[in-house]
């Protein structure tokens, strides 16, 4: 067992929910979930993410736009769609009632 | 100084030097293969691309700066290894590295590892199985197959031939003991690519590539890899021989197989001693086919091994070609041992049956004259093929017998004034009385003219009593001072044995005039008295079956050694 490896996973497990979440009141682009993830020192690197976002989009929950950039290439804007408003909806209360159940688990003892 | 390139990435210009430039698009490389299967595999990789854009634009002072080294090194840094990328199914799988998987408690099976294979994938499948390396293994093998002559070979093949190859990746899976669900299905399908596209590679990437894995080689890498090429070089060689000596053998097998199978059609007469031999009942071509099966099947695999060894990708012949001639083979092997049991029992009692007969012979000045003649049933018409001594004959009526030159004779002091003969016949068979049966029905005959007894040089037999060793031995019992002439006819049947004062063996007491002393032992009486050699005046050493016989004169001085069965003996004259 590598102990940087099951951080990893355990981010990497709660990951999307986070994405969705970031993404619930306004738009985004890529270089901002990534900076939003970053500061919350969800992300180690960035790579995850894109394939991660691509998966959403493809399952419907997330679509994008794009936006010319001032400063550089056309940027991609995520957004969510109805599906991943309520996919999000659910993963609320499952995180909900994960966050209490490991809590219980941890202090218990 | 370094040339640069121009690049556009995700629509925009950039200027890198070539150094940074290679790094950069193996770096992309190894991404697109982590995502190679992946659905909408393009598009992630456009938006990394996009990505990394913008982050070497935020690391730009001005347009015509140059991407080097150190931001690449950044970028990859912050976008992460290519293993990074993966997120999947696996994600809460703990296996993200390509190690060996610890013993699991899924039960593992054996299959051969066709993929890391040098012969058959045996070793290489035991390497999972056991959890041994798999050089150990082919180690044990190679060992087993010199020490204990050739089981490891057998041992080998017949591995090979029963476990079958892991062929799909549920099998592939199985082997390492890894549980089979689509991830790591998949993780072993982009594996396999991963091989691939690697291979696809130019050597030039080849290089480098390794040196980014931070797995430089070693010299002792190096040194491996000459010793597998020469392991390999090796392995080719004895393919070859493998295919060379199965081959010739399985045609030779053959073409034996086929004129068997014509002599036996046409009736050449040399087949026939087949029938005379064989006991089993088995017609000749029941076991030429099995001969056939039990020494070609093991020389087919041997040669489908040197195929397997040429061509890595022979197809199978498959399994049920494959235990049906190993069951071939054994139920050759087994009959043919069943018939080489019968056939043995055969000869394993001897009977014999003796006749002995008072002899009242009128002899004239006290000489007794031993001969042989083989022309007693007219004319004997000899084939030229023996099975031992033992050949067909055509008595006079044009009959097929058996006969046999299996005669001995052999001089014994009588106890009583009168000469008498005894004729013992011995033949082989399945029981004493079988064999006794068997000597009973042997044919000998001798004659008596005046003082000579005149012997057949040959004994016969019925052609159904089939050759089993038949033999005749003749004592003649010669009563004391009684002379005896062996005839020259008779030298290459006198038998061992008999005792005479000159040491002779056998044929050399033809042609001389014996006389029987009281004690049993024959006393040359005009045997040249070691006069002969004087003729060269330098005496001779003779060295050979009787023993040894040196003879060294000269002029008055002389020296004589004799080495034989009867002792030494040793004589010098001045």
């Amino acid at each position: 067992m590598n102990i940087e490896n099951t951080k990893a996973q355990m981010r990497k497990g709660v990951l999307e929910y986070c994405i969705l979440s970031i993404l619930k009141d306004d738009d985004k682009y890529a270089s901002e979930i990534l900076g939003a993830l970053k500061d919350a020192k969800m992300l180690v690197v960035e790579g995850t993410i894109y394939p991660l976002l691509t998966r959403l989009k493809n399952a419907g929950l997330l679509n994008y736009r794009w936006e010319e950039s001032t400063s550089g290439p056309p940027r991609k804007y995520y957004a969510l769609t109805e599906t991943g408003q309520l996919f999000l909806n659910e993963l609320n209360g499952t995180w909900d009632e994960l966050r209490n159940a490991v809590n219980l688990v941890t202090n218990t003892k | 100084m370094n040339k640069t390139v121009n690049i556009n990435l995700a629509n925009t210009l950039f200027h890198i030097d070539d150094d940074a430039y290679n790094k950069l698009r193996r770096y992309l490389e190894s991404i697109k293969r982590s995502f190679a299967g992946t659905k909408g595999s393009d598009e992630i990789i456009a938006d990394i691309e996009a990505r990394i854009a913008e982050l070497f634009l935020e690391k730009m002072e001005n347009e015509r700066q140059v991407i080097t080294h150190k931001e690449v090194d950044q970028v990859i840094d912050v976008m992460g290894q290519p293993e990074d990328y993966m997120v999947d199914e696996d994600i809460f799988e703990d296996e993200p590295k390509r190690t060996h998987a610890e013993p699991t408690s899924r039960a593992k099976k054996l299959y051969r590892d066709i993929d890391h294979k040098y012969i058959g994938g045996v070793c290489a499948g035991l390497e999972h199985y056991l959890g041994i390396d798999a050089l150990w293994v082919r180690l044990i093998f190679i060992l087993l197959a010199v020490f204990t002559s050739g089981f490891g070979l057998i041992a080998y093949i017949l591995l090979w031939i029963l476990v079958p190859e892991a062929a799909t990746t549920s099998q592939k899976l199985d082997m390492r003991g890894e549980p089979v669900n689509i991830s790591n299905i998949e993780r072993k399908v982009k594996e396999g690519f991963d091989d691939v596209a690697e291979k696809v590679k130019s050597v030039d990437y080849d290089k480098v590539g390794n040196k980014v894995k931070s797995s430089s080689k070693t010299f002792f890498d190096t040194i491996g890899d000459i010793i597998l090429f020469l392991f390999k070089v090796f392995g080719k060689f004895i393919g070859i021989l493998l295919i060379i000596i199965g081959a010739s053998t399985l045609v030779g097998l053959f073409f034996g197989l086929f004129t068997v199978g014509m002599f036996d059609a046409v009736h050449v007469p040399g087949i026939d001693f087949y029938e005379i031999v064989n006991t089993s009942g088995a017609p000749v071509w029941v076991v030429s086919i099995l001969l056939f099966f039990a020494v070609g099947i093991p020389f087919f695999f041997l040669l489908y091994l040197g195929l397997k060894i040429l061509v890595n990708n022979l197809k199978s012949i498959g399994n049920i070609a494959k235990f049906s001639l190993l069951g071939l083979w054994l139920i050759s092997v087994g009959l043919l041992i069943v018939f080489g049991i019968r056939q043995a029992a055969e000869f394993s009692y001897t009977g014999s049956v003796n006749d002995k007969t008072e002899l009242s012979l009128e002899v004239p000045s006290d000489t007794l004259i031993i001969s042989m003649k083989d022309d007693a049933h007219m004319d004997y018409n000899r084939d030229d093929i023996h099975f031992g001594r033992m050949t067909f004959g055509y008595d006079e009526n044009d009959n097929r017998i058996l006969m046999s030159d299996e005669v001995d004779i052999k001089i014994r002091k009588s106890d009583t004034d009168s000469i008498s003969i005894n004729i013992r016949k011995d033949a082989d068979g399945s029981s004493t009385p079988a064999a006794r049966d068997r000597a009973r029905n042997i044919e000998y005959a001798y004659t008596v003219d005046g003082n000579e007894i005149v012997l057949d040089k040959y004994l016969t037999t019925e052609t159904s009593n089939k050759a089993r060793n038949q033999e005749v031995t003749i004592t003649i019992y010669v009563p004391e001072n009684m002379t005896v002439y062996f005839d020259d006819s008779t030298s290459r049947y006198i038998g061992r044995g008999i005792d005479n004062d000159q040491g002779f063996y056998r044929s050399g007491m033809a042609g001389q005039h014996w006389l029987m002393g009281s004690d049993g032992e024959l006393q040359c009486l005009d045997c040249p008295e070691d006069d002969d050699e004087d003729r060269d005046g330098n005496g001779k050493i003779i060295i050979n079956e009787d023993g040894i016989d040196i003879d060294i004169k000269d002029n008055q001085d002389s020296f004589e050694m004799k080495i034989n069965e009867d002792g030494v003996k040793v004589k010098a004259k001045n």
